[in-house]
């Protein structure tokens, strides 16, 4: 019941703190996030990663939405895809509408620059899911998102995907196969053990690059001295 | 998996379950006291006291020793044979009582006082009237029937219960129930947040993740409050619907 409570207030907030309040602790612990990946991919450029989680709920499109954002703050070109072609929620985000998207690149009917959206972040754009397709794992897993990830990754300096969760639906999966890297969002309080191993173990055999977790929805009591030193 | 648990995990554990832990205490607490004061029947207790003189002047020596040795045993003698239907159907019948002989037996309680050879019968009843007529009854009883008993004839009656002029009930102790309880409770909601918090297999912290799932942790987002993000909330929101993008229903569609 406490689970329920909890899904239905994350969904209620879709607010980007790192664009409205880009001073705010929190956006600062976003950053910090954003300067780790990049010394967690020292070798290898990194220019595409999925943000997936073990189960629903846990915040993995607001940590996408808040990634993309404060990458695009530091002056790159960033693409953020909706690749969650079953619960779609990056146009609710974005305030954007979701008549062509992800879905309808991978049909063929529309291209990248078609379908691509100018954020009101700068160089932030943002393709949404498009209409939900009936078929989400096959489409995921052609050749044409191949295509479409060359193409993106030539035009923008890192490319995001918002995806489902593993443990759910194997998008996840055939997803950070193609990409260079995969993060695992864990909730606070709300993810279990069991289910991020599960989910860890699921992305290991898929040849995902796991960079690392994010911890998100953490007590604040336990960060306190992020709250004092420059905020506001 | 090593299991270490610091006292700085034990308090963490307690303050998170803090609330838990005084409601437990702060329950049994009322429990205790609506049982002691509405549902308990008070009961009193009114004692009397005897001494028993052996008097057999010819094997004196060899007794003398023996009566002091063996108070304890004497003592328990007199517990049985008070306990016993031969005096306690004579106090029944005495006093016209309604509880049969094992009941009867349970209200009275025979000790000694301090090593010495005096013995007090202690009555307990619901009624302070009554239990001062048992105590009495039981001594007097007593005193008649020992010469035939045990051979001894020298029962002197040392104080005889009384009724104060306002009996306080014995039982039950409000005060000693509640501190029992709240003691009680304590341990249990105690007992109870541990028990939780070992079975709550959910992640918390970045050390749980780095510890179970050996993995990096990149970074911890806070929980965010919606305050936080409405300080420039409502600027934006109307920024946006200038633009025209945003339409309301979409978000109720959720």
């Amino acid at each position: 019941m406490a689970r329920k409570k909890n899904q239905s207030k994350s969904n209620k907030v879709r607010h980007l703190i790192t664009k409205l309040n880009p001073k705010s602790p929190v956006s600062e612990q976003y950053r910090t996030v954003r300067t780790n990946l990049q010394f967690a991919q020292v070798d290898d450029n990194l220019q595409s990663m999925i943000v997936t989680s073990s189960g629903p709920g846990e915040g993995k499109s607001m940590t996408t939405a808040n990634l993309a954002v404060v990458y695009a703050q530091q002056g790159k070109k960033i693409l953020l895809i909706d690749a969650d072609l079953r619960k779609p929620t990056v146009h609710y985000t974005f305030r954007l509408d979701n008549l062509r998207g992800l879905s309808n690149i991978l049909v063929g009917e529309n291209s990248l620059q078609e379908t691509a959206n100018r954020s009101d972040v700068d160089n932030l754009d943002v393709i949404s899911c498009g209409p939900i397709p009936p078929n989400p794992s096959e489409l995921l897993g052609s050749q044409k998102m191949q295509t479409l990830l060359k193409e993106a990754t030539m035009s923008y300096d890192l490319v995001i995907f918002d995806t489902p969760p593993v443990l759910a639906v194997t998008d996840a999966q055939i997803l950070a196969d193609m990409v260079d890297g995969s993060l695992l969002v864990i909730r606070s309080n709300f993810t279990e053990i069991e289910e991020a191993t599960k989910a860890k173990e699921a992305l290991e055999p898929a040849h995902a690059k796991l960079l690392g977790t994010v911890l998100n929805d953490r007590e604040k009591k336990a960060s306190n001295y992020y709250y004092y030193y420059g905020a506001n | 998996m090593e299991e270490t648990i610091s006292l700085k995990e034990i308090v963490e554990v307690i303050k998170k379950r803090l609330l838990l832990i005084v409601a437990f205490v702060l329950g049994a607490a009322l429990l205790a006291a609506v049982v002691s004061y509405f549902i308990l029947t008070p009961t009193y207790e009114s004692s009397s006291q005897f001494i028993v003189n052996q008097n057999q002047p010819e094997e004196a020596m060899e007794y003398d020793l023996n009566d002091s040795m063996s108070n304890v045993e004497i003592i328990n003698t007199y517990n049985v044979i008070i306990g016993s239907p031969a005096i306690l159907d004579e106090v029944i019948a005495e006093l016209g009582l309604t509880e049969t002989v094992p009941e009867l037996g349970d209200k009275l309680n025979v000790s000694s006082e301090e090593d010495s050879q005096v013995v007090t019968v202690t009555a307990t009843d619901e009624n302070p009237e009554t239990a001062v007529e048992i105590a009495n009854t039981t001594v007097e009883i007593f005193q008649n029937e020992i010469p035939d008993i045990m051979n001894v004839d020298n029962v002197s009656i040392l104080s005889e219960a009384e009724l104060g002029p306002d009996p306080s009930p014995v039982a039950p102790n409000p005060v000693l129930n509640i501190a029992i309880a709240i003691v009680l409770g304590g341990m249990i909601g105690v007992g109870l947040a541990f028990l939780l918090e070992y079975l709550d297999n959910t992640i918390t912290t970045e050390d749980d993740i780095e510890k179970q799932l050996e993995l990096t942790v990149l970074g911890a987002i806070s929980h965010i409050n919606d305050s936080e993000v409405r300080s420039d909330h409502f600027t934006f929101q109307s920024d946006q619907s200038k633009k025209g993008r945003y339409d309301g229903t979409q978000k109720e569609s959720i």
